[in-house]
C-alpha cells in the first residue's frame, strides 16, 4: 500500500472533516443547553457566510470579515433564540423541531433575497502553501482549518469548565428549574448558548467555501447533513463526540473515495453505514451519555 | 435522576426519525443527478418521411408564439445556485437580440421582419425545475421555440416532451452526443463542440506527441461526464494509450480534493477533465497542490477566462477547445465581427465582461438563431426546424474564421469545426495550438453507440 497515498488521503479527510466538526460542535452545543436539534444551524451558517462574503467583498480582509462576522452571528444568534425558540419554550419539542426547519427555509430565503442568487467568491482565510514534508504534501488551508478546530475545542472547554458563565450554562443544561431557583438567570444562558452556536457555524461556513470554488445558497447542505451525521455518531451531547466523529466521517468518505472503487459517487454510503452500526450497538452514540431511568 | 432527565430520555427517538427522514430527503435531493431514462417510446408523433422533420401528426398551431411581428421564445438555464456563472450565456444572446431588434429591425423571415422576445427561466442546472420551466414555456407562455436550453441531463428530461410538442429546442447550450439520436428530431444541440469529438482532439493529439501516455480520468457522474470517458475509452482501443485511473465528483457539490489526490498517486502523464464550471478550475487548483504535473485538457465548457482566473497558476497550459474567437485575444482584435461584439456588449450588456468566453457564446448562438430563422422559407415551427437541420453557416457571430457549421440528414452535429487552445496565465487567455480542425461528419462515427441512442 501507498503510504503516502493513504495519509494524503487522511489529511484531505481531516480537513472536511474539520468543517463537519465544527458544525456538528454548534449542533452539540444548543442540543446540551436547550434540548432541540437545531435543523436551521447550516442555514445560520449560511446567512453569517453571506454576511462575511459581503464584508470581504467591500474591502475588508478575509481575517477581519471572518471575525465581524463570528460577532453579528453571535449577537444574530442570541436573537433567534429570543424572538423565534423562546415562545415555544413550553410547547412539545416536537413543536421546536419544526420552528427550526421553519427557519431553515426562512433563513435560506432571506439569504437569497438579500445577497442574490448568483454564486460568489470567497478568498481563503490561509496561503495557499504547500508543505512537502518527506513527500508527504500538506496544504496550509488544511493546517489552517484543525488549528481553528483545535481553538475552538480549547476555547469551549475553557468556557464551559473554568468560567462562572461556562458553570451558568452547564446548570442550565442540566436542571433550569432549579438553576432558576438559584438565581441563574436562564434565558439568558440560553440566548448566550445560541449566539455561541451561530458564531461556530460562522467560522464552519468561512472555513468551507473556498475548498468548493462558490458560495450559493445550498452551500451549507450537504455539509449539515454531514455534521447532523456527525453529532449522531459522537453522541448528540457530547462536544468531544462531536469533534472525533466529524474527523471520523471526513476521513471515511476520502478513504471510500481512494480505496472503494464501486462506491465510486456515492462514497456516502460508507461513513452513514458506520453510523448505523454505532447506533445499533450503541445508541447514544460514541460518547453520549446513556440516560438511566430510575423505575 | 432528576424529574427533567428522566422526561428527556424519550427525546431521542422522536428526534431520531426526524433526523434520519432528513437525512434521507436531503440525500435523494441531492443526487438528482443520475441518468434520465430516455426508454419511453417518445416519438410516437414523428416520423422522418419526406423531409428531415415531418409536422403530420403535431398538437397546436405550427404558428404559436408569433404575433403581429414579435417572435417568442424561451429559455431555461441556471441563473441561481452553483451554476449561476452561466447566466452569462443569457446577457450574451440578450444583447444580440436587443441589437437586432433595435439596429437591425429584426430578424427578415420570408419577405417579413419580426422582432424577437426571449423568455427566460431559472432552473438552478436542475433538470427537474426545466420541465417545469419549459411546460410553462410552451403551454403558458406559448413560445415558438425553445432556445439555447442549459445542460445536458436537462435537455434529456425535455426531449419527449418537445418532440411531441414538435416545439423546436434550438441549438441546446450541450455538446451531448445525445442529439444524434435519429428519434428526436426537434432537438438540435449548438455551436458547441460534441463532447466525444473533444475526447477525439485530445486523443489525435496524443497519438501524435505521446502515444503510449497514461491517461487519468476525472469527470462529472452524469451524462456529460461519461460522454468524455466512455468515446475515450472506446478510442484508445488499439492504441498504446491505458487509463491510469477514472474518478469522478457529485456535479452538485463541486468538490474534486479526495478524487484529484486519488489519480495524482497515479502519476499519469495526462489528465482528461470531463467537467464543468466551477470543478475546473477546483480540480486545477487540486492538481496543483497535490504536486502532480500532468498535461491536462479540460472541457471546451470551461473555456473561460473568468474561470481560468479562479485557478489562477494552475490553469497555465492547460488545453481544451474552442470554435469561437476569444474576446480580447490580440489575434482577433481586428475583427469586424469583434469589433461589433464588444461595442454592442458595452452598449447593451453594460454589466457582462465582454472578455468572458460565456458571453461571447451567447452573443454568437444569438446570432446563429437569427442566421436560422432568417433562412426559413416561412415561420412555421416545422419549416424552422427543417432549416436548422440542414444549415450550412460561417461568420455568424463570434465563430472563428474558417469555421463553417454544418448539419444534414445524415450528420445532426454542428460544431464539428474547432481549434485546440492553451491557457496562458500569463497572457491571461486562451492561446491557439495549430490550425482549424475539420471533424465534420465524424461526431457519429466515433461515439460509442449507446451514448447516442438511449
Amino acid at each position: 500500500m501507498d503510504l503516502n497515498l493513504f495519509f494524503s488521503q487522511l489529511l484531505n479527510g481531516l480537513s472536511s472533516g474539520a468543517i463537519y466538526a465544527s458544525l456538528a460542535l454548534a449542533i452539540v452545543l444548543i442540543f446540551r443547553t436547550t434540548g432541540i436539534l437545531n435543523f436551521a444551524q447550516g442555514e445560520m451558517a449560511l446567512f453569517s457566510t453571506y454576511v462575511t462574503w459581503w464584508l470581504a467583498d467591500q474591502g475588508l480582509s478575509i481575517g477581519l470579515a471572518i471575525a465581524i462576522s463570528v460577532a453579528v452571528s453571535f449577537v444574530g444568534g442570541a436573537v433567534i433564540e429570543r424572538v423565534v425558540i423562546r415562545p415555544f419554550e413550553k410547547a412539545s419539542p416536537l413543536v421546536i423541531v419544526i420552528a427550526t426547519l421553519g427557519l431553515f427555509l426562512a433563513l435560506n430565503s432571506l439569504t437569497q433575497v438579500v445577497f442574490g442568487t448568483d454564486a460568489k467568491q470567497l478568498g481563503s482565510a490561509f496561503p495557499d502553501t504547500v508543505w512537502d514534508v518527506w513527500g508527504l504534501r500538506i496544504e496550509a488551508q488544511t493546517i489552517g482549518i484543525l488549528v481553528v478546530l483545535g481553538l475552538e475545542c480549547v476555547a469551549l472547554w475553557v468556557l464551559f469548565q473554568r468560567t462562572r458563565i461556562g458553570l451558568a450554562l452547564r446548570a442550565v443544561a442540566d436542571n433550569p428549574e432549579a438553576s432558576r431557583l438559584l438565581g441563574v438567570r436562564v434565558g439568558t444562558m440560553l440566548m448566550f448558548g445560541w449566539g455561541l452556536s451561530a458564531a461556530l457555524g460562522s467560522l464552519a461556513g468561512a472555513m468551507v467555501v473556498p475548498t468548493t470554488q462558490a458560495l450559493t445558497a445550498s452551500s451549507l447542505q450537504s455539509v449539515l447533513v454531514f455534521a447532523f451525521a456527525a453529532a449522531a455518531l459522537g453522541g448528540f451531547d457530547s462536544p468531544l463526540g462531536a469533534v472525533v466523529a466529524g474527523l471520523i466521517v471526513g476521513i471515511a468518505r476520502a478513504l471510500t473515495i481512494q480505496y472503494i472503487e464501486p462506491l465510486n459517487n456515492i462514497e456516502l454510503v460508507v461513513p452513514f453505514a458506520i453510523i448505523l452500526v454505532v447506533l445499533l450497538v450503541k445508541p447514544a452514540g460514541l460518547f453520549g451519555s446513556t440516560q438511566v431511568e430510575r423505575v | 435522576m432528576s424529574n427533567t432527565r428522566t422526561r428527556g430520555q424519550h427525546r431521542p427517538i422522536p428526534f431520531l426519525t426526524v433526523l434520519v427522514t432528513t437525512i434521507a430527503l436531503v440525500a435523494a435531493s441531492c443526487s438528482g443527478g443520475g441518468r434520465s431514462s430516455s426508454s419511453s417510446p417518445g416519438s410516437g408523433s414523428t416520423s422522418t418521411k419526406g423531409g428531415i422533420v415531418d409536422a403530420s401528426n403535431c398538437p397546436g398551431s405550427e404558428t404559436e408564439g408569433v404575433s403581429g411581428t414579435t417572435i417568442k421564445l424561451g429559455t431555461s438555464l441556471p441563473q441561481s445556485g452553483l451554476y449561476s456563472a452561466f447566466t452569462e450565456i443569457l446577457k450574451g444572446e440578450s444583447a444580440y437580440f436587443s441589437y437586432l431588434n433595435q439596429e437591425l429591425g429584426g430578424v427578415e423571415v420570408d419577405g417579413k421582419k419580426y422582432t424577437i422576445d426571449l423568455v427566460a427561466k431559472d432552473d438552478a442546472y436542475q433538470a427537474d425545475r426545466t420541465v417545469a420551466n419549459v411546460t410553462a414555456l410552451v403551454n403558458d407562455d406559448k413560445v415558438f421555440a425553445l432556445f439555447n436550453v442549459v445542460g445536458t441531463k436537462n435537455n434529456l428530461a425535455i426531449r419527449d416532451f418537445v418532440n411531441r410538442q414538435c416545439v423546436p429546442n434550438l441549438f441546446a447550450a450541450t455538446g451531448s452526443p445525445a442529439w444524434g439520436d435519429v428519434k428526436y428530431p426537434w432537438v438540435l444541440g449548438s455551436e458547441l463542440v460534441p463532447y466525444p469529438l473533444e475526447a477525439k482532439a485530445l486523443f489525435d493529439y496524443l497519438e501524435k506527441n505521446s502515444p503510449s501516455a497514461k491517461v487519468a480520468i476525472l469527470r462529472a457522474s452524469d451524462d456529460f461526464g461519461r460522454a468524455y470517458s466512455e468515446t475515450f475509452r472506446s478510442l484508445i482501443k488499439g492504441s498504446k494509450i491505458t487509463i491510469a485511473k477514472e474518478e469522478t465528483y457529485n456535479p452538485e457539490q463541486s468538490d474534486t480534493k479526495s478524487q484529484v489526490t486519488s489519480l495524482a498517486a497515479t502519476n499519469a502523464d495526462v489528465l482528461l477533465l470531463g467537467a464543468t464550471l466551477l470543478a475546473c478550475p477546483d480540480a486545477l487548483q487540486n492538481v496543483k497542490a497535490s504536486g502532480w504535473k500532468p498535461m491536462t485538457y479540460m472541457s471546451g465548457t470551461c473555456t473561460s477566462k473568468t474561470l481560468m482566473a479562479l485557478a489562477g497558476d494552475a490553469a497555465d497550459g492547460v488545453m481544451s477547445v474552442t470554435d469561437i474567437m476569444e474576446p480580447g485575444l490580440a489575434a482577433w482584435a481586428d475583427e469586424p465581427a469583434m469589433k461589433l461584439y464588444l461595442d454592442k456588449i458595452a452598449k447593451y450588456a453594460p454589466d457582462a465582461d465582454a472578455e468572458n468566453g460565456i458571453v461571447a457564446y451567447g452573443w454568437t448562438t444569438g446570432a446563429l438563431l437569427a442566421e436560422t430563422l432568417h433562412r426559413s422559407p416561412s415561420l412555421t415551427r416545422q419549416a424552422v426546424m427543417e432549416t436548422a437541420r440542414t444549415l450550412k453557416a460561417s461568420d455568424v457571430g463570434l465563430l472563428m474564421p474558417g469555421v463553417t457549421l454544418s448539419v444534414s440528414a445524415k450528420d445532426w452535429f454542428l460544431g464539428e469545426m474547432f481549434s485546440l487552445a492553451q491557457y496562458r496565465t500569463a497572457l491571461g487567455h486562451f492561446e491557439l495550438v495549430g490550425s482549424v480542425l475539420d471533424f465534420s461528419g465524424h461526431t457519429a462515427k466515433i461515439t460509442p453507440p449507446d451514448l447516442i441512442g438511449g
